[in-house]
Parts: C-alpha cells; sequence; structure tokens
C-alpha cells in the first residue's frame, strides 16, 4: 500500500485540519467546564492544579491518539520509564509544533512554560490559566518561577530554544534553562525529538503535509549534571554560559544520531 | 573622578570576568544584546556587579535605556558624578 499516493495525502491534509478543529474546540469546551472545575475541585491550589494538569496531559495523549488513529503519523518512546519520578527538569529540543503535546502527555503533572502570545489565544488563554503554567513574560521572574515550581518538587519542561529550531540549522539555546538548572541547584533531563520527514516546523503551515506520514521519535536521556558547572567557582552568569555549551554540543549530537540512524 | 575612559576599561574588565566577552568585541559601538550576546539576566547580575563597584544604589530604570556599550559608560559616569556631588 503506498504511503504516498495523491489520495492519501489529501485525507492527510483534512484529518489534520480535523484534528486541529478538535484540539481548539476541545481547549475551549475544558477551558469554560472541567478545567475550572478541577481547579475549584479543591482548597488546596497546588492539589488542584495537579488535577488540571493530570487531565491535560490525559488530553494531549487523547490528541496523539487522534492524530495517530487517523494516519497522520507514528512515533516511537525511548526510555520513557524515566520521565515517571516527579520533580524532575525535562529540557528538549523543539522541532516541530507538536513536542510538547507528547511531553506533556508523557508526564501526567508537569509545569511548562507558554509564551506570552498563547495567554492571549482565544483557544488556549484559559487551558493554560487553569493549568498553572507559567509565562514567559519577564526575565528575571520567569528563572525565579521555574526555580520556586522544582523546590516545591514539580516537574518542569522547558524548551531552551525559546522557539522552533530552524530546520537545517542544528538548535540554538538561549541560557534561561542552564540559569533555572544552576539556580535551583537540579541535574537536566534531555529529550531528543527527531521527526522524519519533518512537518509542522517553524514557518510550516499545517497543511503542507509531508510526503511521508511522519514519524516521531522522543529519546529520554541520562541527566546531565551540573556538579562540574557549580564546582568550577565561576560566577552564575559564566557558569551558565558553559553549561549553555555543553547541553547544545549534546544535543547537536544526539539529534543527529537519532536522524541519521533512522529514518 | 573617574574619566569616561576608564569606566570603558573596567566595564571591559567586568565583561569579561562575569561573561568571558573577548575585550576586542567591547567597542563602545557594540550593541549588549546583539553583538554581545547580554540577555535579561545577564543584565541583572551585570547591574549587581556595577553596584559593588560604584558603591551606588542602581536602579534598573538608569539602565533601562542602555543598549550600546557606550551607553552604559555614559550611565555609569552619570551615576558616578551624581555621587561625587551629593558628597
Amino acid at each position: 500500500m503506498s504511503d504516498s499516493g495523491l489520495p492519501n495525502r489529501a485525507w492527510r491534509v483534512f484529518a489534520t485540519g480535523f484534528s486541529f478543529a478538535c484540539f481548539g474546540l476541545g481547549a475551549v469546551l475544558m477551558g469554560f467546564t472541567a478545567w475550572p472545575l478541577l481547579r475549584l475541585s479543591s482548597r488546596n491550589s497546588r492539589v488542584a492544579v495537579a488535577r488540571v494538569q493530570r487531565a491535560v496531559s490525559a488530553s494531549m495523549r487523547l490528541f496523539v491518539w487522534l492524530m495517530k488513529s487517523l494516519g497522520l503519523l507514528t512515533y516511537e518512546i525511548r526510555g520513557r520509564e524515566k520521565l515517571a519520578a516527579r520533580g524532575q527538569f525535562v529540557i528538549a529540543n523543539h522541532p516541530t509544533l507538536i513536542d510538547v503535546v507528547f511531553l506533556v502527555g508523557l508526564m501526567p503533572e508537569v509545569d511548562c512554560i507558554v509564551k506570552q502570545a498563547l495567554w492571549r489565544n482565544v483557544f488556549l488563554r484559559w487551558p493554560v490559566y487553569w493549568a498553572g503554567y507559567i509565562s514567559n513574560a519577564t526575565g528575571e521572574g520567569l528563572v525565579a518561577a521555574c526555580v520556586r515550581a522544582l523546590h516545591e518538587g514539580r516537574s518542569l519542561v522547558v524548551f531552551p530554544e525559546g522557539t522552533r529550531t530552524r530546520p537545517g540549522e542544528p538548535p540554538s539555546f538561549h541560557r534561561g534553562a542552564a540559569q533555572i538548572a544552576l539556580a535551583a541547584q537540579r541535574d537536566l533531563r534531555p529529550v531528543t525529538i527527531t521527526c522524519e520527514p519533518i512537518t509542522l516546523y517553524k514557518g510550516n503551515a499545517w497543511y503542507r503535509v509531508p510526503p511521508r506520514r511522519p514519524h516521531w521519535i522522543l529519546a529520554v536521556g541520562e541527566p546531565i549534571a551540573i556538579a562540574p558547572f557549580l564546582a568550577a567557582g565561576e560566577p552564575q552568569p559564566l557558569a551558565a554560559r558553559h553549561l549553555t555549551q555543553a547541553l547544545e554540543k549534546g544535543f547537536d549530537v544526539s539529534v543527529a544520531q537519532q536522524s541519521g540512524g533512522k529514518n | 573622578m573617574q574619566s569616561t575612559q576608564e569606566i570603558f576599561e573596567q566595564l571591559r574588565g567586568v565583561l569579561h570576568d562575569l561573561f568571558e566577552i573577548d575585550p576586542a568585541q567591547v567597542t563602545l559601538d557594540a550593541h549588549l544584546y546583539n553583538d554581545l550576546e547580554i540577555d535579561s539576566i545577564d543584565t541583572i547580575d551585570l547591574i549587581l556587579r556595577l553596584k559593588e563597584i560604584t558603591g551606588r544604589k542602581i536602579q534598573p530604570d538608569q539602565f533601562r535605556h542602555v543598549r550600546t556599550v557606550g551607553d552604559a559608560v555614559n550611565a555609569i559616569h552619570a551615576l558616578i558624578q551624581n555621587k561625587s556631588a551629593a558628597a
């Protein structure tokens, strides 16, 4: 059975639009019903936020299941069990629009940074509000909020690139993730994400579906220790630079291996 | 009383110590964010260090309009002048 024939492709354009429409409508619907109810289901706001986050995580898994069932994608998760522990600081490269959907689906309770534009997005503003996600509006406040989340024992996922990778270029990291790790004194858990053939990348419209059904690989790596970067006794800005360089290099290698080794 | 040239040299040293920025890159026209890749978190550390050096309280406001190394030198110069005027 051909995977690249025209009817197939037309179907995938239609089904992708259908999936994203479900996502948007679901987000609005839940944002006005289930999520606020869950958020108000306990006086303890941490308990309530955790309930919303678990429900959001389940709906992300549902969305991935939908796209998979419609024949829009396949995926594999390597080392999934490593994400089970709480209080982890997860960083990932960011090739596609739905990376965060996969990651949040894999982690039942996780905070993430949501860019300012989405706090004004008609579909997403209420879900991100009820789930207690962190806004990227301020530099200093952002790092502090992330450190607080980790110190309170919550997991956090950050894309150090700050936005999706430009295809064909190696990931270029901002230093925020390193600053958070150093300030919170947490090791980093890397997740390498690749998608072949690449789709939903920066500047690629959703209806430009790839020639074949794309396959995502999310590989959970071993923790990156920050101790060596703290031990050098450098001022934190310098340590953050060196840690960022090490992270970039690590992802360079893992992305190349993962995309070169299999497609 | 420090001249702007002395402040510039000192700032060069600080940028090297804190951020490992090559002093050759630090010119008066160099843009802190675009050319020297100093981000908003770095700015906080930089202002803390400048507080130590000048012994002067610095409001982030006073650095809000700083874009280039030259702007920073002028802002620091103004701070120090205020201090000696007050003393």
